[in-house]
């Protein structure tokens, strides 16, 4: 182990220490500007790399596509540019049939750009879609706070998997968003805890909503990466109406409880406490999730 | 916004670097990203390009920049920097950094 917590790392660092060393090659890389219209007519800064650094590396000798957002450049959110970026990244894998690793930070849409942004994202979903339906796997990295919401949330979960940390959250609605509408007493989204137990990589894991719960580090989360690349599955009906089943259960199941250590509970974790402690591998150990 | 360029003196560039381009910084509040290129001509001076959120501070920015082309060897580079209300502080460092990981590479 470096030392190093993936969480802690810029998108730029995550990409060269998930791949092999010297095997990243950026595609639009910085020096060719290409940067977004429309933060430049609104006066807000724009970045050269639009938020997402994409390229094709590999891991393990294999070859794969490979995007990073950059959650400190507007929340790592989706303009049009970003998004094509994505859109482009998945669409050359399904040409190629290489798989592709996304690893995310992002709220979701940008909003100066709301439209081009949520076009993008739906584009970027057939793109995935179109992977799968070739069985080239693709999966997405969820290991910061920033996390996976909105759109991007939607987008994660259409990926063949989700490797996320203890950091890591994923939903559509943020927390402060759930608070506007519902209100302080429905959800406080000030109540760290309680915004991790219901959004955050451990209660994800359990709901199997994330395939993979791995340490805070580079190497932690490159070996799931490695175990996971090998396999892919198409959507089909069959595999959409299975998946509406399990949320018709989950739903049944924990409906109307407030409390999110029922949620725990339900999905096997017995000491609560020691689960609370554990991350990665121990946790799932803990919690013996029934899959 | 605010836009400006300039080129500033410098002695040249090692004739070898690391790599072509480097990046240091992200555009986040207080925060700016430097990209440094080589290939500029000509290659005593050091040419630079700033976009910067917040107006006014021009004097600040042409002094910080000038002191780091007198104290580095950076003729023949393209400066480019995107800018969201950095301290001069920090701009140097983050010039240092590009500059660094140009010469010497990513560590």
């Amino acid at each position: 182990m470096s030392g190093v917590l993936f969480h802690e790392q810029t998108a730029r660092q995550r990409i060269a220490s998930l791949a092999d060393a010297g095997s990243f090659v950026e595609l639009l890389p910085p020096p060719e500007r290409i940067t977004s219209p429309y933060l430049a007519q609104l006066g807000i800064p724009v970045s050269f790399d639009d938020g997402i650094v994409i390229g094709h590396a590999k891991i393990g000798g294999k070859k794969i596509y490979l995007a990073a957002q950059v959650g400190q450049f507007v929340g790592g959110a989706v303009g049009e540019i970003h998004g094509a970026k994505l859109t482009g990244l998945f669409k050359a894998a399904a040409r190629d049939k290489v798989p592709c690793v996304l690893i995310i930070e992002s709220g979701g849409v940008r909003l100066h750009e709301g439209s081009s942004g949520e076009i993008a994202i739906a584009e970027t979903m057939r793109a995935i879609f179109e992977c799968r339906a070739l069985k080239v796997p693709t999966i997405a990295v969820i290991a910061t706070d920033i996390g996976a919401y909105g759109g991007i949330g939607i987008l994660s979960t259409c990926c063949d998997y989700r490797i996320m940390t203890e950091h890591g959250r994923l939903g559509i609605s943020g927390p402060i968003v759930i608070e506007k509408w519902m209100g302080k007493k429905a959800y406080d989204s000030a109540n760290r805890a309680l915004v991790w137990k219901t959004s955050g990589g451990k209660t994800k894991y359990l709901l199997g909503d994330a395939d993979a719960l791995a340490h805070d580090s580079p190497e932690a989360v490159r070996d799931a990466i490695a175990r996971l690349l090998t396999k892919s599955s198409a959507v089909s009906l069959a595999s959409v109406k299975a998946r509406q089943k399990d949320l018709e259960k989950r739903l049944k199941k924990f409906g109307t409880t407030d409390d999110p250590d029922a949620v725990w509970k339900g999905m096997g974790v017995r000491d609560i406490g020691a689960a609370s402690l554990a991350s990665g591998p121990e946790f799932a150990a803990l919690a013996k999730r029934g899959k | 916004m605010e836009k400006f360029a300039k080129a500033f003196p410098s002695k040249p560039l090692p004739s070898k670097t690391a790599k072509p381009w480097a990046l240091a910084g992200v555009v986040g509040s207080g925060n700016l990203e430097v990209l440094v290129e080589r290939g500029g001509r000509p290659t005593d001076t050091m040419q630079c390009h700033v976009e910067t959120s917040i107006p006014g501070y021009k004097a600040s920015w042409l002094a910080a920049l000038a002191d780091f082309a007198h104290h580095y060897p950076a003729g023949g580079t393209k400066v480019t920097i995107n800018d969201q209300g950095a301290p001069p502080v920090l701009v140097n460092l983050r010039l240092r950094q590009a500059y660094d990981h140009l010469t010497k590479g990513d560590k």
